[in-house]
């Protein structure tokens, strides 16, 4: 069993697509929607994640692909960067999930990216803007 | 037999390479291992550090006189306002000062900094005119080569002891102690505990005016005692000792400082703030002090206030001690939270141990503070008299 977040970008052309169902219709993936924001005028952003066997992600990103929708992998949304911070730990507090810690023997602060959910509280907390999401 | 030590026996041994210099962490085994009476016979000095936003500081700089010269009365560094009612060409620059065009994305903080790292700030000062300073404006570009004086002078920093801050409110709160969320939903912290200078020598027995300390990268030293300075001790009804507020005030050479220890920060919805570093070196002058510098976390308490309360006396929510806080999540009235602490630990440690390093090479000598801090200070509110 494999796990991995994903954005979507949807254009007008794609946006009605329900590719929700069809992850897990056609797919067997279990999906959990993380963020959406969608203008059927102008497309949207859908972030997902997703579970399920290596094979059936590939596929059903391999499907989400052909109809047009834009995908990225959640881990280079996240743009930690490290010369900037401090290791203040701002961030941890605030985060929904527990992504955020700092290091019991180095006291620097380690990002777990596999449980974001990319909801920007660690942005707007950080003092040295050392996190930036992009959505 | 008991130990004695004077700074001047320490700085000999510094001198003469034979000093034994620990952290204010490295000294907590030692001390279980061998008790204070050896620990203070083995030990000459302890270092301590603190890396965290401490908003009471900014920096005097003199910029030099044009021709012809200019009384300034308003001078903007990058669109921040510095204080010019000084003479001519000297100004205070406070670090939580916003910039005129850009609020609180840049102020004053941003503009030591860039100050710091060599770049170049704007700088533009208008004038009534007088018959001796005729010039009525003036826009140029400066830099640290440029300028006579650029001297870090920080009234209050390095506090001893702060609050932990929790919300209570249903909305939530953007504060100087960084981003609450509603219903006790987090918890921040701010000092970096067992290597905090002023929790390893609580009675000031060493730290004074004029004692040599590392600021911001370079030699500084303590001025005075800091702004809203607090000295004395409450003792819980459980007989422990909550330090309260003791403070320093701060002063160094700008010029020779590092953004490695000195950096701009924005608390989103409070302002601009400095992020300073502090390393203070404790001399081991007998047990007592031994004592002091063997304080660990879970010995250190603090109080947990409810910031979402709009009045200066805030209610307290009940005690905690620093080992609770860094393990990462804490109880507030039944409720697990998570906590951050602000202060920067990694940093603080990475302060004490280069303030060693330069002991150790003999680049930093101890110096005996000229006069002590009072022993008793009073908190004095501000009245509104009509």
């Amino acid at each position: 069993m494999l796990s991995k977040k994903v954005i979507f970008t949807f254009s007008p052309q794609n946006v009605e697509r329900p590719v929700t169902y069809q992850l897990i219709k056609d797919y067997n993936l279990w999906v959990n929607i993380l963020q959406a924001k969608f203008e059927p005028s102008l497309g949207g952003k859908l972030v997902l994640e997703l579970k399920g066997e290596d094979k059936q992600i590939k596929e059903g990103l391999n499907f989400v692909r052909q109809i047009g929708v834009g995908i990225e992998l959640l881990e280079q949304e996240v743009l930690w960067d490290e010369k900037k911070c401090i290791d203040c730990g701002a961030c941890i507090s605030i985060c929904p999930t527990g992504v955020l810690s700092l290091d019991k023997e180095t006291f620097k602060l380690k990002f777990d990216y596999e449980k974001c959910i990319v909801c920007g509280n660690c942005v707007e907390a950080c003092p040295l803007q050392a996190i930036k999401v992009i959505f | 037999m008991t130990i004695q030590r004077t700074y001047e026996e320490i700085n000999t041994k510094i001198r003469s390479g034979k000093a034994v210099i620990v952290t204010a962490e490295e000294i907590i085994p030692i001390v279980e291992k061998k008790g204070i009476e050896k620990a203070t016979e083995e030990i000459d000095v302890v270092t301590t550090g603190t890396f965290g936003p401490m908003c009471s500081s900014g920096a005097i700089i003199n910029f030099g006189h044009s021709d012809p010269p200019i009384r300034m009365q308003k001078v903007w560094l990058n669109d921040v306002e510095a204080y010019a009612g000084l003479a001519a060409v000297d100004v205070y620059l406070g670090a939580t000062q916003p910039s005129e065009s850009q609020g609180m994305e840049y102020g004053g903080a941003h503009v030591i900094e860039d100050l710091i790292s060599g770049k170049k700030i704007k700088l533009r000062a208008i004038s009534q005119g007088t018959d001796c300073y005729p010039r009525r404006e003036i826009e140029s570009y400066i830099t640290k080569e440029s300028i006579n004086q650029a001297v870090l002078f920080n009234p209050r920093n390095g506090y001893q002891n702060y609050n932990v801050a929790v919300s209570t409110s249903d909305r939530k709160i953007y504060t100087y102690m960084g981003i609450l969320l509603p219903n006790i939903g987090n918890a921040n912290y701010c000092t970096s505990g067992q290597l905090s200078p002023l929790l390893n020598d609580p009675q000031f027995r060493t730290i004074g005016i004029g004692t040599r300390i590392f600021l911001g990268g370079t030699q500084g030293y303590i001025a005075w005692e800091g702004t809203q300075f607090y000295p004395q001790t409450l003792k819980d009804e459980e007989g422990r000792v909550i330090y309260k507020g003791g403070t320093l005030a701060v002063i160094g050479d700008l010029k020779e400082m590092s953004t490695d220890y000195i950096r701009a920060a924005i608390f989103k919805g409070y302002g601009v703030t400095l992020v300073v570093g502090i390393g203070i070196p404790i001399p081991i002058l007998n047990s007592e002090i031994m004592k002091s510098v063997s304080v660990k976390d879970e010995d250190i308490w603090t109080e947990i206030i409810d910031y979402s309360f709009p009045h200066l006396k805030k209610p307290s929510l009940g005690r905690v001690n620093y080992k609770q806080l860094r393990e990462g999540k804490i109880t507030v009235q039944g409720k697990d939270v998570f906590t951050s602490p602000l202060s920067s630990y990694a940093k603080a440690r990475e302060i004490a141990q280069k303030l060693k390093e330069e002991i150790l090479k003999g680049e930093f000598l101890l110096q005996e503070p000229i006069q002590k801090f009072p022993q008793e200070s009073k908190f004095k509110p501000l009245l509104e008299i009509h």
